[in-house]
């Protein structure tokens, strides 16, 4: 604890000075880069045919009659997942809730993938 | 036919015995596992900061390069990508350390270097991913990340040269 102290009492004004402009400069740009788009709207496919837009600021569920059965939707202001489904693996439930543009949830055997979408696009690493 | 004849000088003797060790550094880290891939402590760094401080900028400009054509070598990555990342986060490295090292006397001691030198690392090593490796602005997502390592490992290499320096080894 002493030598600990000792160390903190020597360290030099300028090293404190780059310290603290290299952590406001992480913090700065980690808060520009890190700042994920938010969606504006929901999009439901069901196979080829698309079922509409929904926007993301309301709470209500969206019951889709697909192939196989109900799948049901829970919009939840801003937020996004998969409630009820009568596939057998439940990995669409699984996936939780999505809320940034781009993500998306996949039913494949009642064929339902339902997208956010904003205002502005974001990269499509997928596609691109 | 005239024999070429290289004398060996002091000088030599020094870049060797700093290489060797910065060498064993960089082999030693190379066979820790990193938590999180392309996050390296960066030892070495130590060694190079090492010698600019105690002997001069041009036997630690031979030291650097050297380390990363030796290491590439026994690793096998030489002229794969790997080692194209190493040559450019030392050549940045080494870039910024000329230009900041007169900074290091009353106020700002070796610490701040090794700060500096790990972001001009990392730096010289996202150009590189960014217009060879991966052509795509996605990779400026994870600076954050090397961002904070190289702030750490930075604080933490200088921490250990600046105690090295205070040993006053002379050889």
């Amino acid at each position: 604890m002493k030598k600990i102290l000792q160390f903190i009492s020597k360290i030099q004004i300028g090293d404190l000075f780059t310290i603290i402009i290299f952590i406001v400069l992480t913090t700065y740009l980690s808060s520009i880069l890190w700042n994920f788009p938010q969606g504006e709207y929901l999009k439901i496919d069901m196979g080829k045919q698309e079922i509409g837009s929904f926007s993301l600021n309301q709470n209500v569920t969206k019951v889709i009659e697909g192939p196989v059965g109900k799948t049901e939707v829970i919009i939840d202001s801003g937020k996004v997942r998969i409630s009820k489904s009568p596939c057998t693996k439940k990995y669409c439930i699984h996936q939780g809730w999505i809320n940034q543009i781009n993500q998306s949830i996949v039913c494949v055997p009642n064929q339902i993938y339902i997208s956010i979408i904003g205002n502005q696009t974001d990269y499509d690493s997928l596609n691109y | 036919m005239t024999r070429s004849i290289i004398k060996i000088i002091n000088q030599d003797h020094k870049v060797a015995k700093l290489t060797a060790i910065a060498i064993a550094l960089s082999l030693i880290e190379f066979f820790f596992p990193s938590p999180i891939p392309g996050v390296k402590p960066g030892i070495a760094n130590i060694i190079i900061l090492f010698t600019i401080i105690k002997f001069d900028f041009v036997t630690a400009v031979w030291v650097s390069i050297i380390r990363v054509f030796i290491v590439s070598i026994i690793v096998g990555t030489f002229l794969g990508p790997t080692f194209f990342l190493s040559l450019a986060g030392s050549i940045f490295s080494l870039l910024f350390l000329f230009i900041f090292k007169g900074i290091n006397g009353k106020y700002f001691s070796v610490i701040s270097l090794s700060v500096i030198a790990a972001f001009a690392h990392i730096i010289g090593q996202l150009l590189i991913v960014r217009f060879w490796i991966i052509p795509h602005d996605g990779i400026f997502y994870l600076l954050p990340i090397f961002m904070i390592s190289a702030l750490f490992f930075g604080l933490v290499n200088g921490i250990v040269t600046r105690s090295l320096l205070n040993l006053n080894i002379n050889k």
